[in-house]
């Protein structure tokens, strides 16, 4: 039974060294055997050599996390052994390669100092010596099924049967990994070959010498360990599917939500987004829009800025003349963008940034996950930058519909939106149908723009009863635009009842705002209503957390969830609605001072006494909170941090 | 009928300081702008924060005043998203070559269609007389609580090293000469910088009108036969001389066109062709629904994401 299944499995070797390309391939193994799948990648902010790894985890119906330990490790390096051999499941496989066999562990140049000194000391408490093949032996005892590839005489074999030299398909050992990997679990061969044509689509070279290495593999793993039993096939056979990385599902919403001015300046782990925008700058246009626009393809203009002042400032520019506009950067970057953000709010000016948040403080770690903006983003420019948005999505398919909203709610309040996405989000993977990115679920709204003012009436910052005033784009109308105080025309001002006048627009602006983002959009419960245990969190611990909800359902403790969505404007009445209601109170972030709390304290008065978080800055795992919150519940107050990843 | 440069005058009460270089340059651009006959919306002039960069207050165009040091980003992306726009900086010293210089380079690399007045005092006028990126070494202008020890820097060569196409240097009280750079910049297409040699009787003590006027003199006054132009690859031998004149400056200061660049391609060519299309629908007036419905879809757009199982 295809809903039984539940598997993760982690690929892991040397950054650089096709750790990308096998689990890529591995996703799409997984897919085409018909299941849903959720890939994550731990990288290091080295580009070469450092120990990098892919966790997938399969099931029928969407995972949304990945989980330790796992069903299977894939070791493409002795490091990868030494750096995972704790998270293996009993009764799970260790596909690994016999050359590594004779590592010692302070042969491993790339590998950090301080996890040698501390796998050393586990591996000595277990009374392993630190050599690869001793803790494949030791994982053998255990109950691991340990399956050694012998590269050299499979790349051999491979060679020989196309006819060409070693050297020639010597890349292929990840396929060769996947292939055993395939095998181990009882997924036919033609599936393995389907991922191959897939992934190097078009490339027929490497499509052949592939191939033929995953045939070579399949007969050697059957001819040595026989038959697995079959995976049955998943639910989404014989579709048309797409996988996609967060970066990829934002840069997706932005071209489909008409965005057609991006500017960025390169940061981890942001730059895949405006990577894939570039890629994608002239795409094709569905039949109806081809039609009624008379032409088949139209664009979007990306343009890499010479830092992140630029970046925004000129996103601002284009909005100023009428573009839809959008940047995307990280914390590093939004802080340099702080200034520009006071200035998009007194200029009323529509923009969206994108801010895929990373290990801080300072330069931190940039290419691990952290939740540490957030208060950077709500308190984000100087001299009460506000009215502003503070949104933040909890998986791929919300921010692929976030992104669409903000840019609706950017241009109907003439505000900047800061958009509060992570690295857990850019560098996961998921599978998903057309119904799940449906592009006309949110109909482009642009507010109050108007294109062909009436030059003599026309006052860009006219005062009205909702704050919000008519925007005409520059050059349709003569007016200025200031960052300095102005009076409604736009000219700069002192005087002190315009000024009074033009701080309560701006005020007045922001309740428009609260009042018209509907609560759902604010703040969504998951989980069972009447339940008097809460948790609450924001962002992309969702998925976590509602996985292990589902385990701990399984076991009668059935919890509710409360993710906070935007936090400016914030959800006020249901934070405290909720939070009132429930016995126990669990906040999950991934920060240390409870950025979270602090907001829920300042709008609501209330204080959430629980916290789970996550700091070591790798990504929050299922298993975690299933424990972490267990933990939470047996104590009377105070901080649960919980530690898994490698 | 065509327009008058009181066609571009605005009702607001000019706060500069008496005989500051400032109103030269306003005049001259609003005469600029007059011969040129611009209708008034379709010309954005961006600044800084500075003294300098309250001009857009005073010309009836749809202008911007943004951050110190952001006026060339704000400026671009207007140009960016509608080409069809006259987009002119006009900020100050500090503004361009101290907190904006990283601007003041990128954009030379683009080659984009704007043009950049700089309000070239020396000083911070605004915050009271501090040393600009542009006074020389050793001046003690009369705010500076000491000598600069710090060196000034080149803007022309600075500019030419960036990749402007189009660099001048005018003096900001001879506005006829002015104006005619400021109309030759912008018929020129690409990033062109006119570096304002700009009095400012306020704080700027030693490089006063009298300083100025015993060293300037025009480049193809001097010589009739100075041809700045390079529209051909043997121009390119014009280049050493362009160069050591951009150089000179003690004791003769040189005006005038110094440098023009046609064979360069602007960034909206770039683009077009990296993006056919660009040109008719650019960004501010490309269509992105049809009645609120987008576009597209991603199953149509990002084929190269699809998976068929
Ligand atoms: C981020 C920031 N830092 C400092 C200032 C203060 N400030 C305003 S104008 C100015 C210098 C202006 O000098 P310049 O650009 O040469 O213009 P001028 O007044 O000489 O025309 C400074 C430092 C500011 N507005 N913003
Ligand atoms: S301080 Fe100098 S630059 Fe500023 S207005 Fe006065 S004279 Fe002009
Ligand atoms: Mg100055």
């Amino acid at each position: 039974m295809s809903e039984n299944v539940d598997l993760d499995v982690m690929i892991g070797g040397p950054q650089g060294g096709g750790i990308e390309s096998s689990g890529q391939m591995a996703l799409r193994v997984f897919m085409i055997k018909g299941y849903d799948v959720f890939g994550i990648r731990e990288y290091h902010s080295d580009i070469i050599g450092a120990h990098s790894y892919y966790n997938v985890r399969v099931k029928a119906q969407k995972p949304r996390s990945v989980r330790l330990p796992v069903d299977a490790l894939l070791a493409l390096d002795a490091e990868t052994i030494f750096t995972h051999y704790n998270d293996l499941a009993p009764e799970s496989y260790l596909i690994y390669g016999t050359e590594s066999l004779n590592t010692r562990i302070d042969g491993i140049a790339p590998m950090d100092h301080d996890t040698k000194e501390r796998v050393k000391e586990d591996l000595k408490q277990k009374g392993v010596e630190p050599v690869a093949s001793e803790v494949v032996k030791y994982l053998a005892s255990t109950g691991v099924k340990t399956v050694g590839l012998p590269f050299k005489d499979l790349l051999k074999v491979t060679a020989e049967r196309l006819k060409t030299t070693v050297v020639s398909v010597s890349k292929t050992v990840n396929t060769m990994s996947i292939t055993a990997l395939a095998a181990m679990l009882g997924i036919d061969l033609g599936a393995v070959e389907k991922s191959i044509q897939l992934y190097f689509a078009g490339r027929k070279g490497i499509v052949d010498s592939n191939v033929e290495a995953a045939r070579t593999t399949y007969e050697y793993i059957k001819d040595n360990y026989g038959v697995s039993k079959p995976l049955p096939d998943g639910p989404h056979r014989n579709k048309v599917r797409m996988i996609a990385t967060g970066n990829d599902i934002v840069a997706m919403a932005k071209i489909v939500g008409g965005v057609t001015l991006e500017t960025y300046y390169p940061i981890t782990p942001s730059q895949d987004e405006a990577f894939y925008m570039e890629t994608h700058r002239v795409f094709d246009l569905d039949e109806e829009a081809s039609r009624s626009l008379g032409q088949s393809k139209t664009g979007t203009l990306v343009l890499q800025a010479e830092d992140e002042l630029a970046a925004l400032n000129m996103a601002i520019g284009g909005a100023l003349a009428g573009a839809r506009v959008a940047t995307t950067t990280s914390g590093p970057g939004l802080s340099l963008m702080n200034e520009a953000i006071s200035f998009a709010v007194i200029t009323e000016t529509p923009v969206v940034i994108s801010v895929w948040m990373r290990t801080g403080p300072s330069t931190g770690i940039a290419t691990r996950q952290g939740q540490q903006d957030l208060l950077h983003a709500m308190f984000a420019g100087h001299g009460e930058a506000l009215p502003k948005i503070v949104l933040a999505s909890g998986d791929h398919l919300e921010a692929y519909y976030d992104t669409i909203k903000a840019l609706n709610w950017a241009e109907k309040f003439q505000v900047p939106v800061i958009h509060l996405l992570d690295k857990y989000m850019a560098a996961s993977m998921m599978s998903f149908d057309m119904e799940d990115v449906d592009p006309y679920k949110v109909p482009l709204e642009r507010g109050k723009l108007v294109p062909n003012p009436d030059p003599k009436t026309y006052k860009r910052y006219e005062l009205t009863d909702d704050g919000i005033s008519p925007r005409a784009p520059l050059g349709t109308v003569q007016y200025i635009v200031s960052s300095l105080e102005h009076n409604e025309y736009g000219v700069v001002t002192e005087d002190p009842v315009i000024r009074e006048k033009m701080s309560l627009k701006r005020l007045k602006k922001m309740e428009t705002i609260e009042r018209e983002i509907p609560e759902s959009e604010k703040a969504v419960l998951y989980g069972d209503p009447d339940s008097r245990i809460t948790i609450v969190s924001w962002g992309s611990t969702k998925g976590p957390i509602l996985d292990a909800m589902g385990s701990l359902a399984k076991e009668g403790l059935r919890l509710r969830f409360l993710q906070i969505k935007t936090f400016l404007p914030f959800p006020t009445s249901t934070v405290k609605k909720i939070i009132e209601s429930s016995d126990d109170v669990i906040a999950v972030e991934n920060n240390a001072f409870g950025q979270m709390v602090m907001a829920v304290r300042m709008f609501t008065g209330l204080n959430i006494n629980k916290r789970i978080a996550k700091l070591n800055s790798r990504s929050l795992m299922e298993q975690e909170i299933y424990n972490g919150v267990k933990k939470a519940l047996s104590m009377k107050e105070g901080l649960v941090v919980v530690s898994d990843g490698a | 009928m065509a327009r008058n440069w009181m066609d571009y005058k605005t009702d607001a009460w000019v706060q500069w300081c008496p005989a500051c270089g400032n109103f030269g340059i306003l005049t001259a651009l609003q005469r600029a702008l007059a011969e040129l006959d611009l209708p008034n919306e379709k010309v954005s002039i961006v600044s800084g924060i500075g003294c300098s960069s309250r001009i857009p207050y005073y010309i009836k165009t749809s202008n911007v005043h943004t951050l110190h040091g952001r006026p060339i980003p704000v400026a671009q992306g207007i140009k960016l998203a509608n080409p069809d726009q006259v987009v002119i900086v006009a900020s100050g010293d500090g503004d361009l070559l101290g907190i904006g210089a990283g601007h003041f380079v990128a954009i030379g690399r683009r080659n984009i269609d704007i043009k950049v007045i700089l309000h070239d005092n020396a000083v911070y006028g605004l915050t009271k007389g501090q040393a600009a990126p542009t006074l020389p070494l050793w001046f003690k202008t009369k705010a500076l609580g000491q000598p600069n020890i710090q060196s000034a820097v080149n803007p022309l060569l600075l500019a030419f090293a960036s990749g402007y196409t189009f660099i001048a240097r005018a003096y900001a009280y001879h506005i006829d000469q002015l104006k005619e750079m400021i109309e030759a910049a912008i018929r020129h297409k690409g990033t062109s910088l006119i570096d304002v040699l700009q009095p400012c009787p306020t704080y700027n003590d030693i490089m006063t009108k009298e300083w100025y006027e015993k060293r300037i003199y025009y480049l193809d006054k001097e010589d009739p036969s100075w041809n700045p132009n390079i529209e051909k690859p043997e121009d390119v031998k014009k280049i050493p001389k362009i160069v050591e004149k951009m150089m000179e400056w003690e004791p003769r200061i040189p005006l005038g066109v110094f440098y023009r660049n046609t064979m360069v391609e602007p960034l909206d060519v770039r683009i077009e062709k990296i993006m056919p299309g660009y040109l008719q629908n650019p960004p501010a007036r490309r269509s992105i629904d049809i009645g609120g419905r987008a576009l597209t879809n991603p199953f149509v757009a990002f084929k190269d994401r699809i998976v068929t199982t």
